[in-house]
């Protein structure tokens, strides 16, 4: 019998695919390898199937026989003429944009302590490197340092006030820097990509919690829709990248996110870094602790060192191209009161706490799940909270002068 | 604005393009007016540079933007990527070299087919945002939608009134006819034609019982100028014929083979799947806006195109 060839002409050695024998399934299939020549005894491999058509697991590089479930129809083209991400050899060189900011600085932390693996390369890239709305600085800062991953945390943020006005400019500028970053990843053979995307890209109009497959059910917040379609269309650029030339890039979908190197503008930034800083403020003025709304409403906070840790977890194992929400769970939720108490008891504050009632608490509740991320992980310990606002009020009180503000 | 219109039209060479070329001849330009019609010839819009070349040439007053990356079922599975990058590319081009250029509106096309996936009918233009596309086109579905989301911040940040015109199936002269790639109507009149050659049935894909909102090429054109001369609202309007006025695919089948005078069988493949039942668009925007608009019969517009086809076959695009 001649040696089998994927009809696609992949050069794959193991795990070919008989057309199935039922008509309407037949009839897929051909449509799928249309204009191959037909012929009864074509093959299809497994790379043109998703993971989830298999009834066992795929592991990268590891070549095992795959059983294809019933009823599977071929939906992947990467083929031999495309760039498909190989397992590698070698130690990773990696580059993070993005690489000054909150999280960035979070996962140099964490690679400086230990994540760092033997030969491994890790750079850290601020918009001083190269302004990556432009595709000719991207294109420069790739050909310099050569990647062969990529940790994709630039990108235009602000708070609530500054993206109401600024929507065009939100969605056009994070729209370049993430297609610069993704195609030049693709062009210099990036074998993976992981970016940020949030919980705020969600759809307005949503069920709780919310989970990875919901992210494009509606039309997210007016208040930032151009950030937040912006972002949604990282995973529509990797879900066509991954159809058409076989690469997982992936993403990562964080809660509130807060630590050192944060922005404490108080007008512009989160709520976690706003009370660190007004906390401050207060103790240093010997005046009454502001905080707006009642304090009842509840989130799911991360903290900064914690998501770093997760980020080097999904850049090394995690292979879906569907992204994964990085979050303590809904058991773990707070009020901003607590919130509040935290860092009272972080810096040691005595003065009075008023709580502002006149202004909005926002919403009440917005659970998303982390279900996915406990089936892989299922024994990760997250930072406990007071530890975890405790450093970062020590951090700031260190660091006032140079803090982001 | 002071003065007359100075209009760009991009993707001018196409089914659209040259409906509205043909408009504006037979009597809808203005005096003083001037139509620039594009084609890929002209620019490349991927390209920022080439983009902003023919802007510079032209400083046009106001934008036609029909110009993107189209194609087939087959051809837009196998290349999502290519489809999303290269229309935001193009659209992000135009919108905003138009924004540069101080052209005063800009008035793009979108498609019922970016609509969700699972949803409601009738579809209405609220209605755009509020899930997934369907699978098999989302890389070209997103990038028409984020036309939409282009306009809306652009109206927030400057007052630009750029808009956009959401049509149902259109058909005419000019058409793409390929049968692989193109779309029913056209793929049915370059069946017939070839059945009628080769003394053949007409085979047609499906039972023929779908309903589906068809829109003359010439129709929509002249909506195109209204839309650009008098529609002032950033949402985009659909510009269909009304529910009433659906048709079975068998009803279009009828008029193709009566426009083309085929004298043989019509056999319907019930095998081939017939693909959504009903996929209603409301036009009660537009009728709010124009209830005396009319469109032109369907029977004599299918008539009048098929005699394009057989007229034009040897440079017709399949």
């Amino acid at each position: 019998m001649a040696t089998r060839r994927c009809v696609l002409k992949c050069g794959s050695k193991a795990n070919f695919f008989h057309l199935p024998k039922e008509e309407h399934l037949k009839t897929k299939w051909l449509q799928f390898t249309i204009p191959q020549k037909y012929s009864p005894s074509l093959v299809l491999c497994s790379r043109h199937f998703e993971d989830d058509c298999f009834l066992n697991a795929i592991k990268l590089g590891f070549a095992s026989r795959l059983i294809l479930k019933e009823g599977s129809v071929p939906s992947v083209f990467a083929s031999a003429s495309s760039s498909v991400s190989q397992p590698m050899d070698g130690p990773m060189r990696v580059l993070v944009t993005g690489g000054s900011g909150l999280v960035g600085r979070a996962i140099e932390r964490v690679v400086k302590e230990g994540e760092r693996r033997e030969g491994e390369e890790w750079i850290f890239l601020s918009s001083k490197d190269a302004n990556l709305v432009s595709a000719e600085e991207t294109r420069s800062v790739f050909q310099k340092h050569r990647p062969t991953h990529v940790i994709h945390l630039a990108a235009m943020v602000g708070g609530l006030y500054r993206n109401m006005r600024q929507n065009l400019d939100f969605w056009r500028d994070n729209v370049h820097i993430n297609d610069n970053v993704l195609y030049m990843s693709q062009e210099f053979g990036v074998v993976k990509v992981v970016s940020c995307l949030s919980t705020c890209v969600f759809p307005d109009k949503t069920t709780y919690p919310i989970d990875e497959t919901m992210m494009h059910n509606g039309a997210p917040h007016e208040s930032n829709y151009g950030y937040a379609y912006a972002k949604r269309m990282i995973d529509v650029h990797n879900r066509a990248c991954f159809q058409q030339y076989g690469l997982r890039y992936t993403a990562v979908i964080p809660t509130n996110i807060f630590g050192p190197h944060d922005n404490y503008n108080i007008e512009d930034c989160h709520v976690m870094p706003g009370l660190v800083h007004k906390t401050y403020l207060a103790k240093k003025e010997g005046k009454p602790l502001e905080v707006w709304g009642s304090g009842r409403a509840l989130r799911q906070f991360i903290y900064s060192v914690d998501l770093a840790r997760l980020f080097v977890w999904v850049l090394r194992e995690y292979d879906e191209v569907e992204p994964i929400i990085a979050s303590v769970g809904e058991e773990d939720e707070l009020t901003i009161k607590d919130a509040v108490d935290a860092v009272v008891e972080g810096f040691g504050f005595k003065g009075e706490v008023i709580y502002d009632t006149s202004k909005s608490d926002g919403q009440i509740k917005k659970t998303a799940s982390n279900a996915k991320l406990r089936k892989y992980l299922p024994d990760f310990k997250f930072t406990p909270f007071k530890a975890a606002v405790k450093e970062t009020c020590d951090w700031l009180t260190a660091n006032y002068d140079i803090i982001r503000k | 604005m002071d003065g007359p219109m100075r209009v760009l039209v991009t993707g001018g060479s196409g089914l659209v393009g040259r409906a509205i070329e043909q408009v504006v001849k037979e009597g809808e330009r203005r005096e003083g007016e001037e139509w620039i019609f594009l084609s890929s010839k002209d620019a490349n819009l991927m390209s920022a540079e080439e983009t902003r070349s023919v802007f510079q040439k032209h400083r046009p007053t106001h934008v036609i933007h029909l110009a993107a990356m189209v194609g087939g079922l087959y051809k837009n599975m196998r290349q999502n990527l290519d489809f999303w990058r290269n229309n935001v590319f193009v659209n992000d081009n135009v919108l905003q070299t138009a924004h540069e250029f101080g052209v005063v509106k800009v008035v793009s096309c979108l498609s019922t087919c970016i609509f969700p996936d699972k949803t409601a009918y009738p579809i209405d233009e609220t209605m755009i945002h509020n899930g997934p596309p369907h699978e098999s086109n989302f890389g070209y579905a997103y990038a028409k939608r984020m036309i939409d989301v282009h306009n809306r911040s652009c109206f927030e940040k400057y007052g630009r009134r750029y808009t956009a015109v959401i049509p149902t199936n259109v058909f005419g002269p000019h058409d793409n006819f390929n049968i692989e790639d193109g779309h029913v109507l056209p793929g049915l009149i370059h069946k017939t034609y070839m059945a009628k050659k080769e003394g053949k049935a007409l085979q047609v894909w499906g039972s023929g019982r779908p309903l589906r909102q068809f829109i003359y090429s010439l129709d929509l054109a002249r909506l195109f100028l209204w839309v650009l001369r008098d529609y002032d609202e950033v949402e985009p309007i659909i510009l269909s014929v009304g529910e009433e006025d659906e048709l079975s695919i068998k009803d279009a089948a009828n008029a193709v083979v009566e426009g083309m005078g085929f004298k043989g069988d019509v056999i319907y493949d019930t095998s081939k799947a017939d693909g959504q039942f009903k996929k209603t668009a409301s036009n009660a925007k537009l009728r709010k806006y124009l209830p005396d608009f009319k469109f032109t019969p369907f029977k004599a517009a299918m008539k009048e195109t098929c005699d394009w086809f057989v007229a034009n076959y040897d440079i017709a695009r399949k």
